[in-house]
């Protein structure tokens, strides 16, 4: 039962309960006023929590996995753990404040900061009131990466972290690839080409997995903070520079193929001015491939969920229906080199 | 003057309904509208446009001797054989023609169409 269908029932205990939780974590008195939901998927939650502290408005951050129910990837008091250490090595994110015990009640989960800024990459991408924070975004998302990459793999060996090759990353993708009984020609190219071109290993970091244009909280002077650190895994650095600049997360914005909002070239100085490791370019142009043939697959595995009525809706069978996009995206890299 | 209602005309007209519908709507039905509009403008291009025969076809100079139903699959099989890659003559042609005839089905206004168009 989540916290929204408890509220249902009986609205003022679970927000009291809530406030007990903010109460472990800070002095003095909180109240928890108001609890609505931003989003939901079909294992966390996430909701805005309107709080007074002492007085004063508090906006939070409540992100909450159903109690009963189990998480797929990554627990939330890892996930926590994690926010937690990157904000320490100076990686833009969200503070956490309170992580929620079983007593609590309200599920697996975990509480932070509210931070302001625009979410939808499509308008900070496109709109020109943002073109301010758009111009230090290759900065500030270069110096992201570098400090994320620079934690290392023995820094958080206590959070049990997955550890995924390039090599084992696209193994894992053609699993899924033909439970779905995949039969994409394009995707077999790429397929027998990343075979050829990723590593096997390299030197593996902590990666954020999913850091991607509609990710990040775009404020105006730049990066506010990095979000939704549930794929983080020990992997190769090459593949969060690759799968920021996928086609897919550029929203139209193709002249500018990190993110949407800069060059290449110039973010790969940047990040390697950052501490960054040095970017083999022709390496990084496979990384985008797998990037593609990643959201293409996912786009797969969605329709597949419709299919199987695990989850029906027609936003998932229509976005199976964008596998065509990411087709076209790799067969321009097959045939140019690079999109 | 033409009074026959094709398939495509009614989806055609249920879509214009769902639009409609949608200024109606709020938060998450509205958004499902949209969604659901859209659903139904690529079943009235698919329809009309017939992707996958083009598709077929573009492989029949590949694979002459395979029913065209079977070419698809087949082109998957040579592929992940080794026996077919991204240099066999006539390959990458044959695939961007399958490509952009069910990309202008499911969603004609995409970038990269426009990028291979131009190419």
């Amino acid at each position: 039962m989540s916290i929204m269908e408890q509220d249902r029932t009986d609205p003022g205990a679970a927000r009291a309960r809530l406030a007990r939780v903010l109460e472990r974590a800070v002095p003095g008195h909180v109240d928890v006023e108001a609890v609505s939901p931003l989003s939901g998927g079909a294992s966390s939650l996430t909701y805005a929590v309107d709080a007074v502290r002492e007085g004063q408005a508090w906006r939070l951050i409540l992100q909450v996995t159903p109690p009963g129910q189990t998480v797929a990837g990554m627990s939330r008091a890892v996930q926590a753990a994690l926010q937690t250490r990157v904000g320490k090595a100076g990686v833009r994110v969200a503070e956490v404040i309170a992580v929620l015990t079983p007593q609590d009640d309200l599920g697996e989960g975990f509480v932070m900061a509210f931070v302001e800024g625009e979410t939808l990459a499509p308008r900070w991408l496109r709109d020109n009131a943002y073109a301010g924070a758009r111009a230090a975004m290759l900065a500030d998302c270069a110096e992201s990466l570098a400090r994320i990459h620079a934690i290392g793999a023995e820094a958080v060996a206590d959070l049990r972290l997955p550890v995924l090759t390039p090599q084992a990353q696209l193994r894992a993708l053609r699993e899924i690839y033909d439970d779905c009984e995949g039969a994409v020609p394009v995707f077999e190219l790429a397929f027998a080409m990343l075979g050829e071109s990723l590593p096997e290993d390299g030197n593996l970091a902590l990666v954020h997995g999913d850091f991607r244009s509609g990710n990040l909280i775009v404020g105006d002077t730049g990066l506010a903070a990095v979000v939704d650190w549930e794929l983080a895994h020990i992997g190769h650095p090459l593949l969060d520079i690759g799968w920021l600049s996928t086609n897919t997360w550029r929203f139209g914005q193709t002249q500018m193929p990190v993110g949407g909002f800069a060059e290449r070239e110039a973010f790969y100085a940047a990040y390697e001015a950052s501490g960054g490791m040095k970017v083999d370019p022709e390496l990084a142009l496979a990384f985008e491939m797998l990037g593609s043939l990643r959201w293409g697959v996912m786009c797969m595995q969605m329709g597949a969920a419709h299919l199987s009525g695990e989850v029906a809706s027609v936003e998932r069978a229509a976005i199976a229906r964008r596998v065509s996009e990411t087709e076209a995206d790799l067969l321009y890299m097959l045939k140019h080199g690079a999109l | 003057m033409r009074s026959r209602i094709e398939a495509a005309d009614l989806v055609e007209a249920a879509a214009a309904f769902l639009k409609e519908a949608e200024s109606e709507l709020s938060g998450r039905t509205a958004f499902h509208a949209k969604v659901a509009a859209n659903a139904l403008a690529i079943v009235v291009r698919e329809l009309r446009e017939h992707p996958s025969e083009a598709e077929a076809a573009a492989l029949g100079a590949l694979l002459p001797d395979v029913a065209a139903e079977a070419r698809v699959a087949e082109a998957c099989a040579r592929i992940r054989a080794g026996e077919w890659t991204a240099e066999t003559p006539g390959l990458l042609d044959a695939l961007e023609a399958g490509v952009r005839a069910r990309l202008a089905v499911d969603n004609p206004r995409f970038s990269t169409l426009q990028r291979l168009r131009g190419a």
